[in-house]
């Protein structure tokens, strides 16, 4: 069991490496420092995660190797979303997450994903790679969060996060206060959006309402009835899966 | 006003757009600026000077800004003038009614070391709405001078006066994370002794921004810019984090914790209705019924009001100074120079004062109005999706609405636009044929002397214009990325008798200074062009053009050639010929259109060349003088197979 942790933490520390463009092996050496075990690589090497390139200085993934390590890396990520948005941990919510990676199942992993609402990125701004779930963009019952596009006129919520890559736009919708945690109430869904934030009105494109998700706010309406008792429950089940590994 | 080099000090005023920055200037100052509710109505930084217990300080108003952040034209014209050293004091406007959206940008001011001020605006609203700001504890907690205002009615100047005198640093700036500090103090290392507001520079530095950036590498070199990436590149691989998330976190924590002190909200506010409104206004059932309702009151008020006054004014003070100037001038010449065809006072005086002031009066009174109670911002909601027909993203709503104001003005707006594409689409549009508001008031005042009905044809022919023509010029570029539409809605104001009453006023006076002479000019062109023959060679080249393929009398020449200097020239001389039965009903339709359209005004024609360049501002201004030839010529053909 200990190898497997190792092991997916070299997965892991490689596709960090992948996104930033360099998957040298002296790269990933001087990421563990004195921690580093040759012996884990060859594992690697030798389970066919990996090939080691051009004279052994550049690893590469096979293709088994890039779905597990992808896997572990989603699984890191939206565990980080739960336990920041869903769980109010500002703090530790990294060390959390670091464990969960090595325990999820594929099911929970997309059941988070779901319950979220498929978010694109981590809160600490990095992509969350895509899994069937979002692919499929599923939808169920018991999703707590909803995107300000799916939410009825007059409603109200409160924004879990903004789905964003675009450092302009996240400023822009700072500075009118449009944030994780702010409450928003929809105006009118056409010809654009118009939401009420803190007070001021703010009209936006239907695109940006798309990436805007919103927890549900009790006793909002009828829906809302329905919803959180499942909602609690399944937090509750959730939690305890994760807990009771 | 006396100023002494020893004490001048610059006060720089700062806000959210639309938040009163300007009324606060103009109340310091005495110096009016024009302004309207809604945002970007102040577009360049513009200073005047204002004593106070004899010292003299230099007061400086500025573009709204939501954050020093955002890499937009105005958030850097401004953030430059503030990190250049030159700015002494910074007054933050801060709307009440939107005080996490101005403390937002208050957190980023902590990090300057700058003394503040900040201004509480707009207290009688949040009042209204069972609203209760702490100023003396947002005092203590930003450390700061706070002074309640209500500045649209002057409350608190005085105050403020006095608050500049004794404004000070913040007690410390919002600070971040361990990560994030540690950062910060690395990269202040390699910051040379010369640089200035090292913390904020620093903060910019870690986000990537281009301007600092090119800053870094004037003042301290390449190496070192290239040290502190390298530093920056290391930090985020090894923390795996992104600072702009982690700084407008924290941000937000700290404009939270702020907002919780100084806020008590009354439980029940009462309903609002200005908020409705805005809400009709905005929504397609009731919005468009809205809009088109507000033209026909316009357009009604405007012709019948104008009418009786100009009416009223040539019998009380033209028709004697005509007769009497009849009787002593004998001699042709002196005759035709006065009162001729193309006299000074007949057609310049007369033409600007008799024809076109009742016209502006009464369409800038209820334009005003309209600008006041914030209906405007509405629009751009309403319009939306036609905009996105033709290829325009909804960042280009806003300047294309304030187009109908001032073309000038929304060229100049358009550099809020990232994208070079739309931005390019944005001013031709807007050069070509929007109508602003003076040639919308004279149009209508125009054919309003033929029917409402050829009023509304005029402006179909125009939209028509704008719809294809924005299609083909979607077509024609490509490019590149599209931006995303935020706007933020001000609420529907009572509208104020006396701002209204001001702002006619200055607009007027603008008028007035600026047109007169060019009138007065243009009817002296004329008249040198008439009486040396030129102008009836030209008559004579352009007898095809003008008769054969737009319909309209050889006269008309007249109207395009003071149409070069100025718009409102032309509408007096349409405006005579329509009252002579020159024009038929196509024939008046055709030219009022076509002097519409017809070249852009020389002030749109000098935005474009600042926005766009000399190339491209020819091109634009040869391609709108051609095309609306053309256009009219169709039009002129489709309108006689009707009539």
């Amino acid at each position: 069991m200990k190898d497997k942790v190792d092991m997916d933490e070299y997965l892991e520390a490689l596709w960090y490496m992948k996104e930033n463009n360099n998957m040298s092996k002296a790269k990933l050496v001087d990421a563990f420092g004195d921690d580093y075990k040759e012996e884990i690589l060859q594992r690697l090497i030798n389970e066919e995660l990996i090939t080691l390139l051009e004279d052994k200085k550049e690893v590469s993934f096979t293709e088994k190797g890039e779905a597990l390590a992808r896997r572990i890396v989603r699984a890191h990520r939206l565990a980080e979303r739960l336990l920041f948005d869903a769980m109010g941990m500002s703090k530790d919510f990294e060390k959390g997450a670091c464990e969960f990676e090595h325990t999820l199942t594929e099911e929970l992993i997309n059941s988070i994903c779901t319950m979220l609402g498929h978010p694109k990125e981590c809160p600490h701004g990095l992509p969350i790679p895509p899994g069937d779930c979002c692919l499929k963009a599923v939808k169920t019952v018991e999703s707590s969060v909803m995107h300000l596009s799916d939410m009825r006129i007059g409603q109200s919520g409160r924004i879990a996060y903004i789905n964003s890559g675009n450092d302009e736009e996240m400023h822009k919708l700072n500075g009118l206060q449009v944030r994780p945690g702010a409450i928003i109430k929809l105006h009118q869904t056409y010809p654009a959006y118009v939401v009420e934030c803190e007070g001021a009105n703010v009209a936006i494109d239907e695109d940006i309402a798309k990436n805007i998700t919103v927890w549900r706010i009790q006793g909002s309406k009828s829906d809302a009835h329905k919803t959180e008792p499942s909602l609690t429950k399944q937090k509750k089940s959730l939690w305890c899966k994760i807990m009771g590994k | 006003m006396k100023q002494t080099d020893k004490t001048d000090k610059n006060v720089l005023i700062l806000g959210l757009p639309n938040c009163g920055k300007s009324q606060i200037f103009s109340n310091l100052t005495g110096e009016y600026t024009l302004v309207a509710n809604y945002p970007l109505s102040t577009i360049n930084i513009k200073g005047a000077f204002c004593t106070v217990e004899g010292y003299c300080y230099n007061i400086i108003d500025t573009p709204g800004i939501y954050s020093l952040h955002i890499q937009s034209e105005e958030a850097s014209m401004v953030r430059e003038k503030i990190l250049s050293g030159d700015v002494d004091i910074i007054v933050q406007c801060v709307d009440a009614n939107h005080l996490k959206q101005s403390l937002s940008l208050t957190a980023e001011l902590t990090q300057l070391s700058i003394p503040l001020v900040l201004v509480l605006n707009a207290l009688d609203e949040t009042a209204r709405k069972g609203i209760w700001i702490d100023s003396k504890k947002l005092s203590y907690i930003v450390g700061v001078p706070v002074v309640e205002s209500i500045a649209i009615k002057g409350v608190g100047t005085n105050r403020l006066k006095q608050a500049i005198e004794t404004a000070r640093l913040p007690k410390s700036p919002v600070i971040f994370g361990d990560v994030m500090e540690s950062a910060l103090s690395s990269i202040i290392s390699f910051f040379p002794d010369s640089m200035r507001h090292r913390r904020a520079n620093a903060i910019f530095t870690l986000l990537n921004d281009q301007y600092i950036e090119e800053h870094i590498e004037k003042i301290a070199g390449a190496k070192t810019l290239q040290d502190i990436k390298d530093t920056i590149a290391d930090l985020k691989n090894r923390f795996q984090w992104n600072p702009a998330k982690l700084l407008s976190y924290t941000y937000s924590r700290w404009v939270d914790s702020v907002y919780d002190e100084i806020v008590k909200k009354q439980a029940s506010a009462p309903q609002s209705f200005s908020e409705n409104l805005a809400k009709y206004c905005r929504t397609p059932i009731t919005g468009f019924p809205i809009l088109i309702g507000i033209i026909i009151a316009v357009f009604f008020l405007v012709v019948e009001v104008a009418d009786a006054l100009t009416g009223f004014l040539e019998d009380l003070a033209w028709k004697p100074v005509e007769d009497y100037i009849k009787t002593v001038v004998i001699d042709r010449f002196w005759n035709d120079l006065l009162i001729g065809d193309y006299g000074v006072l007949s057609m310049g005086v007369a033409g600007a004062i008799l024809t076109v002031l009742p016209i502006l009066s009464v369409f800038y009174i209820l334009y005003n109005i309209l600008e006041d109670v914030g209906y405007i911002p509405n629009l751009t909601v309403l319009s939306k999706r036609i905009f996105s027909k033709i290829g325009l993203s909804g960042a280009t709503i806003l300047p294309m609405v304030l187009g109908f104001g001032c073309k000038t003005m929304a060229t100049l707006t358009t550099k809020t636009l990232a994208s070079k594409k739309e931005r390019y689409i944005a001013i031709f549009l807007i050069a070509f044929a929007i109508p602003c508001a003076p040639q919308i008031g004279l149009s209508m005042s125009l054919l309003g002397k033929i029917g409402i009905s050829a009023f509304f044809i005029s402006f179909a022919i125009l939209v028509l214009v704008e719809i294809i023509t924005g299609l083909i010029l979607n077509r024609i570029i490509k490019e590149d990325r599209t931006q995303v539409f935020i706007q933020m809605l001000p609420p529907i104001r009572m509208p104020n008798i006396k701002n209204i009453a001001k702002k006619t006023y200055y607009r007027l006076l603008e008028f007035l200074k600026e047109a007169f002479p060019v009138f007065i000019l243009a009817s002296l062109v004329l008249f040198t062009l008439d009486k040396t023959g030129i102008l009836d060679a030209l008559k004579v080249f352009l007898e095809p053009m003008v008769k054969g393929a737009l319909g309209l009398p050889v006269d008309i020449v007249d109207a395009l050639i003071v149409l070069l200097a100025r718009r409102e020239a032309s509408v007096a001389i349409i405006a005579k010929m329509i009252e002579a039965n020159m024009l038929d009903y196509v024939q008046s339709i055709v030219a009022v259109t076509l002097t519409t359209m017809f070249f852009p005004c020389v002030a749109n024609v000098g935005s474009i060349i600042r926005m766009l360049g000399l190339r491209s501002a020819i091109v634009i201004v040869v391609v709108i003088t051609i095309s609306s030839v053309i256009v009219m010529t169709v039009a002129n053909w489709c309108l006689r197979l009707v009539f």
